[in-house]
């Protein structure tokens, strides 16, 4: 949850994250979390913002795309508050949220973006008035194929961070699959590849835990890079923005930074705080839409969960 | 190098390689450079670099058995990951296709769907279709450049993804074009089929949106299975 004006100073972020005991992330629970955690949580942001409810002019909430469950649990937050405080609601696309806190705090002006999380793997750039998807995973995304083989290999929830320790303590690549088609990714062989070796009578012996964590970030992040590059050279961007929650791994940073200078193209990573999900960016982006659009009717907040970026016109860039 | 041999000025810095104007023998040609990429290590870079060199080669040299415009390939340097290739004067399809007028937009994209027919026919996989890669010469000829990507495949899922990868591009770069160019590619591309593969063609082009709804984030209405 987070809470910002329209002049896009911020007031709070709070993030109320689900931690599984053990393997990933049940729909069922996080969405008993979420059910739990909203009034908490929107007192928390309050008090960290110093307001009180009243204070309030404007309520957004992701709208696509996601888990139903935990969608809503947002829309039905949402539509509660605007009803009790007869303010003006607003329904946001959660990828766009993230494009969008990431032009705010890095102030950038038209970024081609590479967003890596547990839910996406997406590259995009505004072009004729949508953010566009020049590549996306044709299959798993990144941060979901990292988090799978983490537990595989008996890590904890979430692996990315642990995956990332190990691999800076290896240089011995083994050879996994690198595919690529045109500007898309595939990441479901590469998993099975690295679940294999792991499984395989040479784990331990010929390698380890480390060479493997070490080549499966290599070879997914290159990948990751190239078709960022390709998507750059396409679209002549002078700017690059990575984000998401994987954009927290200093090898990628490393990687698309590299990349983004060949081109001559201004690189920004948008800081950990807001780059992984939180409700901060719903926020920034619902008042963009609002400035332009107005508000949503009740009747237009229903959930998308399979809504896709590009089909969302940007009224207030265009 | 031999004298004969002279590398004279860069003339297309890409994503993935260098384009170099030049002569060879007497003849105009580019030089193909694959650039070391300095994000990668070493060795994945090498071996990417060395394969897709090869593979490319290959592919330019097979494809041109079937009549269609490619660059005839002169020289091949693995090593170096080099290819020398004649030089074809021309646009990028990208730079001058919001200029043209509707009835040459509609005769290239015819074109350009018969000649993707063409190589699904024979068993290739281009693998990255775009607006970048083909090339019009002067006389309107339709070049097809950029083979790194190129497999051997002759299944339907290969060939719809084929398409749905150049369908892609000609959304989000093309936007307003999209609908008129990519009926008239998908009519090119019907009629360059052979008569006793119809079927084939058609599973091809009704598979494109299952590729689709695949991706991420498709209403469940719209999905194939």
């Amino acid at each position: 949850m987070g809470i910002i004006d329209f002049e896009g100073n911020v007031y709070s972020i709070i993030n109320d994250t689900f931690v599984p005991e053990e393997g990933g992330l049940h729909p069922v629970m996080v969405k008993e979390q979420h059910l739990s955690n909203f009034k908490n949580t929107i007192q928390k942001a309050l008090s960290q913002a110093e307001l009180s409810i009243k204070d309030i002019d404007l309520i957004a909430f992701s709208q696509s795309p996601g888990l139903g469950h935990c969608l809503k649990i947002g829309a039905m937050v949402a539509r509660m508050l605007s009803q009790l405080l007869n303010i003006p609601i607003v329904a946001v696309n959660h990828c766009i949220g993230h494009i969008e806190i990431g032009r705010l705090m890095c102030n950038i002006e038209d970024p081609l973006t590479l967003y890596v999380s547990g839910g996406n793997t997406i590259v995009s750039a505004f072009e004729s008035a949508r953010y566009q998807i020049f590549g996306e995973t044709l299959d798993i995304p990144i941060g979901n194929m990292i988090d799978m083989f983490a537990r595989d290999a008996g890590l904890a929830h979430p692996g990315g961070p642990k995956i990332e320790k190990l691999a800076s303590r290896s240089k011995n690549y083994i050879p996994l699959p690198y595919v690529v088609k045109g500007m898309d990714l595939s990441f479901s062989g590469l998993y099975t590849a690295a679940k294999y070796l792991l499984e395989s009578e040479d784990f331990g012996q010929k390698y380890k835990l480390n060479d493997l964590a070490y080549s499966l970030q290599e070879n997914a992040f290159a990948m990751l890079t190239e078709v960022t590059e390709r998507a750059l050279a396409h679209t002549e961007k002078r700017e690059v923005l990575l984000t998401g929650g994987v954009a927290a791994n200093k090898r990628l940073q490393t990687m698309i930074e590299y990349i983004s200078k060949e081109h001559n193209a201004r690189f920004e990573v948008v800081p950990l705080k807001y780059a992984g999900d939180n409700g901060l960016m719903i926020a920034w982006a619902g008042i963009l839409r609002y400035q332009t659009e107005g508000g949503h009717d009740i009747s237009e907040t229903q959930i998308k969960p399979k809504e896709r970026m590009d089909n969302i016109s940007i009224p207030w860039r265009s | 190098m031999n004298s004969e041999i002279k590398k004279e000025k860069l003339i297309r810095k890409g994503a993935e390689a260098s384009l170099y104007y030049g002569h060879w023998f007497d003849k105009e040609v580019i030089f193909k450079y694959r650039i070391p990429k300095k994000y990668r290590i070493e060795e994945l870079d090498k071996n990417i670099r060395s394969i897709r060199t090869l593979n490319e080669a290959r592919a330019l040299i097979k494809v041109k058995k079937y009549g269609i415009n490619v660059p005839q390939v002169f020289e091949i340097d693995s090593g170096h990951s080099t290819i020398v290739m004649k030089y074809i004067p021309g646009h990028k399809l990208k730079d001058i296709l919001s200029d043209l007028s509707q009835k040459k937009k509609e005769k290239i994209f015819l074109e350009i769907g018969r000649i993707i027919s063409l190589l699904h026919q024979n068993g290739h996989i281009h693998g990255d279709i775009t607006t970048s890669n083909i090339l019009i010469t002067e006389k309107e000829k339709i070049f097809l450049i950029d083979f790194g990507l190129h497999e051997y495949s002759d299944t339907t899922e290969d060939k719809s993804v084929d398409l749905h990868l150049f369908k892609r591009v000609l959304i989000s770069s093309h936007g307003k074009d999209f609908k008129f160019c990519f009926s008239k590619f998908l009519e090119g591309y019907r009629g360059g089929y052979e008569k006793d593969r119809k079927d084939e063609c058609e599973d091809i082009i009704r598979n494109i949106s299952a590729v689709e709804t695949r991706g991420r984030y498709v209403k469940k209405e719209d999905r194939f299975y």
